[in-house]
């Protein structure tokens, strides 16, 4: 390991070295871009699979059900439905979101939006990689051993994910996969947190950053944080399922002295909550940048924005028992995770302004990145309001572990940074692959992907709201639930409807990486480093590392003589 | 800065958050264990024995020892006393195997005293706590190892490294002793 700060590193020649074990972070952000879409096209087909048997309950699944389940006629059976759900929000989460919004934008992005050459730690990045790599291939095999994958939810709480709650090794290589996983993002860590300190070019203070890395980097510091604390879980669940301890088994289960299952919720939420900001903070971060870029306007209150991310992070650390208000935990604790929970909106609602702030009266232009920005603003607007909802303690009481809590969690976390994500994806194709993506396509993906969207997650909130619980086979065996069937169809259709949309990002993603127009140095015309140089970057990015002279935000000034609305940040600061 | 300075500071930055990480780790174990302590209503729980002292005893002393040695490695590095600060590092390791066989030799009494892994949690705490250090022991001596071989040469940075390994060192005698005072001694 050197910190190869000035250093040219002499480039690959072979093909192992120079696809497979790069070292060099733009491959290495690429490689995480498809294992992330493959995960992302996987997990959705699971969740297609339990919208059918939510929406019709019993009848075997079109198509695919004879193939999959031919042991009970097609029908999805109720051991699987777990599974199901189970791996659906455990490869969303760590194998989905976590490799395109932090392996492939944080790889990409932060060396290239810095003026670095590479990461600090090139070896260890390519570790990151094939650990993630391994993790993947560890829970892939546990879908396909005979007792099934794991079963017990993406928070495997006991006594659901001990041997009791779960027999067969499908949890415990769960368990596995996660640890793995978690020393791959804690490699990354160490590699975003120290290239960000380290490598900035000359001139670059912290707050010339673009918001994107400001985003990638507070990220890469609660994973450095609070990815062990889920590790130190997972490993005694291990220890629980493989050796015989005891430590989150209680009463009859336990023989001498009891261990405690509520203590797992503890600390998985310890990790859970600064996660959900692990993996909305780097969408923040995009997004916050492309509002400006593309409003063709300085980003309102970059400062503030960056200042409330970071206050936003400390403060995530210490709410997680929000989630925990039915474990009969004192009064006094509730209401204090209550009141630091709301206290959380305060720089929410600044950050928010900001954007709002940075789009108004600006001259958007609405290009595909810019509508799934908007898009953002949109769902990330309703699900934080939802969270209000949520964190107050008498209303979760009742909505607690109801369809409200998905869609609240599903627009913060899945619809919001899928569409960070989608928004990023568009908007460094042509850097990346130096191809401009179909806009014709992309503007039809954005709104199919949109409008079912919201029929999937706004009819989650109602159905939640009338009282349907989540992780239940059958709602509708209780009477008082089947009212809320058509709306559980609506849902389903949706999806159906979302799911064939995203074969149109597919299908242009693949059409314009091998035939895409030709993209020039600066398509989106924006000052941030990454535009100086040619599409796709040479192998050592840049050829002499650029003097920083103004901040990444500073568009639309009337002043500028360049004949440009904007300047690089290479270019000294005119004056407003 | 110079490429100089920045280098260093990027293994310095490194090795802390890799601490930074296990620490948390333990972190999360012993505030599990202050759970389960605080809420039983004796400790150790009825029909349990406490782990004999002596074992336990003699393994702070050894990895003391160790780490005295370990002090006395960058000592002569700084003084680049290459050869002293080599001898100095064997005899690290050697403490550090010899603090390992001991955590063996207790599993094994606490075994032969009917203390086994599925006796209840008393025995998961003591057992897994002391597995999950020995695992990051063998991280450490591997350090060790990597310091053993870059001493031989002259190496970029090489006094950072050391410390950087040193450091790493110190970490696992703090949790050790951490773990000694409350699993062993109270
Ligand atoms: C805006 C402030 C937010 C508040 C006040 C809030 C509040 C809450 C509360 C109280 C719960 C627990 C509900 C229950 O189980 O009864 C919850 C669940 C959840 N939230 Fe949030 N939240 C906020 C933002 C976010 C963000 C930004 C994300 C992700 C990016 C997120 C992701 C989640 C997830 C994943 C769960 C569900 C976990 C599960 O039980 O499976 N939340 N939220
Ligand atoms: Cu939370």
């Amino acid at each position: 390991m050197s910190g190869g700060y000035n250093e040219i590193h002499p480039e690959p020649t072979t093909f192992w070295s120079k696809y497979i074990f790069s070292f060099d972070h733009k491959v290495i952000a690429k490689q995480f871009l498809w294992y992330g879409i493959f995960f992302l096209g996987l997990g959705g087909l699971m969740a297609l699979l339990i919208r059918w048997t939510l929406a019709n309950p019993g009848v075997p699944v079109p198509v695919l059900g004879n193939l999959i389940f031919s042991g009970s006629g097609g029908v999805v059976p109720p051991d699987t439905y777990a599974m199901l759900f189970t791996m659906h929000g455990t490869i969303m989460i760590f194998y989905a979101i976590t490799p395109i919004l932090i392996g492939a934008f944080g790889n990409y992005c932060i060396p290239l939006m810095i003026g670095a050459r590479d990461m600090a730690f090139p070896l260890l990045n390519m570790l990151s990689f094939w650990f993630a790599f391994l993790s993947g291939v560890v829970l892939l095999i546990s879908l396909v051993i005979p007792q099934g994958a794991a079963a017990g939810g993406w928070t495997s709480y006991p006594t659901l994910s001990t041997l009791i709650g779960s027999p067969g090794a499908g949890q415990t290589l769960w368990c596995l996969a996660i640890f793995i996983f978690g020393i791959s993002s804690t490699m990354g860590a160490v590699n975003y947190v120290t290239t960000v300190i380290t490598l900035r070019a000359p001139g670059m203070g912290y707050f010339d950053m673009p918001l994107t890395v400001w985003g990638l980097w507070l990220t890469a510091i609660l994973n450095a944080i609070f990815v062990p604390v889920l590790g130190a879980g997972v490993i005694l669940l291990i220890l629980d399922r493989v050796f015989g301890t005891t430590f989150f088994l209680a009463g009859a289960s336990a023989t001498s002295g009891s261990g405690d299952p509520v203590l797992f919720q503890h600390v998985f939420w310890i990790f859970g909550h600064p996660e959900v900001y692990i993996l909305i903070l780097p969408a923040w971060g995009i997004v916050s940048d492309l509002l400006s870029f593309f409003s063709r306007k300085p980003a309102f209150g970059a400062k503030a924005t960056a200042l409330s991310m970071t206050s936003i992070s400390v403060l995530s650390t210490v709410v997680y028992g929000h989630h925990m208000f039915t474990t009969q935990m004192s009064p006094l604790l509730t209401q204090s995770f209550m009141t630091l929970t709301m206290t959380i909106s305060i720089p929410s609602a600044i950050f928010f302004a900001n954007w709002l702030g940075t789009i108004w009266k600006g001259s958007i232009r609405f290009d595909s990145p810019m509508l799934f920005s908007l898009g953002v603003v949109f769902v990330f607007g309703l699900g934080g309001l939802t969270g209000l909802h949520l964190g107050t303690t008498t209303t979760d009481l009742f909505l607690h572990d109801t369809y409200f809590v998905v869609g609240h969690f599903h627009y913060t976390m899945a619809a919001s940074v899928l569409l960070g994500g989608f928004a990023g994806i568009y908007f460094w194709f042509p850097k990346m692959f130096g191809r401009m993506m179909n806009e014709g396509l992309a503007k039809l993906h954005f709104w199919g992907t949109m409008i079912p969207l919201n029929g999937i997650f706004f009819g989650m909130l109602l159905v939640g709201y009338g009282g349907m619980h989540r992780r239940i086979y059958n709602p509708f065996i209780y009477e008082s639930l089947q009212r809320l069937i058509p709306v559980n169809n609506l849902i389903t259709t949706s999806a159906i409807l979302m799911g064939f949309f995203q074969l149109v990002f597919v299908y242009n993603f693949i059409k314009s990486l091998m035939s895409g127009e030709k993209a020039a140095n600066n398509p989106w015309e924006v000052g941030t480093l990454e535009w100086t140089i040619p599409s796709p970057p040479p192998h050592h990015n840049y050829d002499i590392i650029p003097v920083v002279k103004c901040g990444p935000h500073e568009l639309g000034n009337p002043n500028l003589k360049t004949g440009r609305d904007f300047q690089y940040q290479t270019e000294e600061l005119v004056e407003a | 800065m110079s490429t100089r300075g920045r280098s260093e500071l990027q293994i310095n930055l490194a090795t802390n958050i890799v601490i930074i990480s296990m620490a948390m780790l333990f972190a999360t174990l012993f505030m599990g264990y202050a759970i389960y302590r605080s809420s039983a209503p004796v400790w150790p729980p009825m029909g349990v024995q406490r782990v004999s002292l002596f074992l336990p005893s003699l393994s702070t002393v050894v990895l003391f020892i160790s780490s005295f040695f370990c002090y006395q490695v960058s000592v002569s590095t700084k003084k680049n006393e290459l050869s002293k600060g080599h001898k100095y590092l064997n005899l690290t390791i050697l403490f550090g195997l010899g603090f390992m066989v001991l955590q063996g030799l207790l599993w094994n009494q606490m075994k032969s005293s009917g203390l086994f892994v599925s006796s209840g949690i008393f025995a998961s705490i003591t057992y897994a706590f002391t597995w999950i250090h020995f695992a990051h022991m063998i991280a450490g001596l591997v350090a060790l190892l990597y310091l053993k071989k870059i001493l031989r040469s002259e190496t970029k940075n090489l006094m950072t490294k050391t410390t950087s390994v040193e450091n790493f060192w110190y970490f696992l005698e703090i949790v050790w002793i951490i773990m000694f005072i409350t699993l062993f001694v109270f």
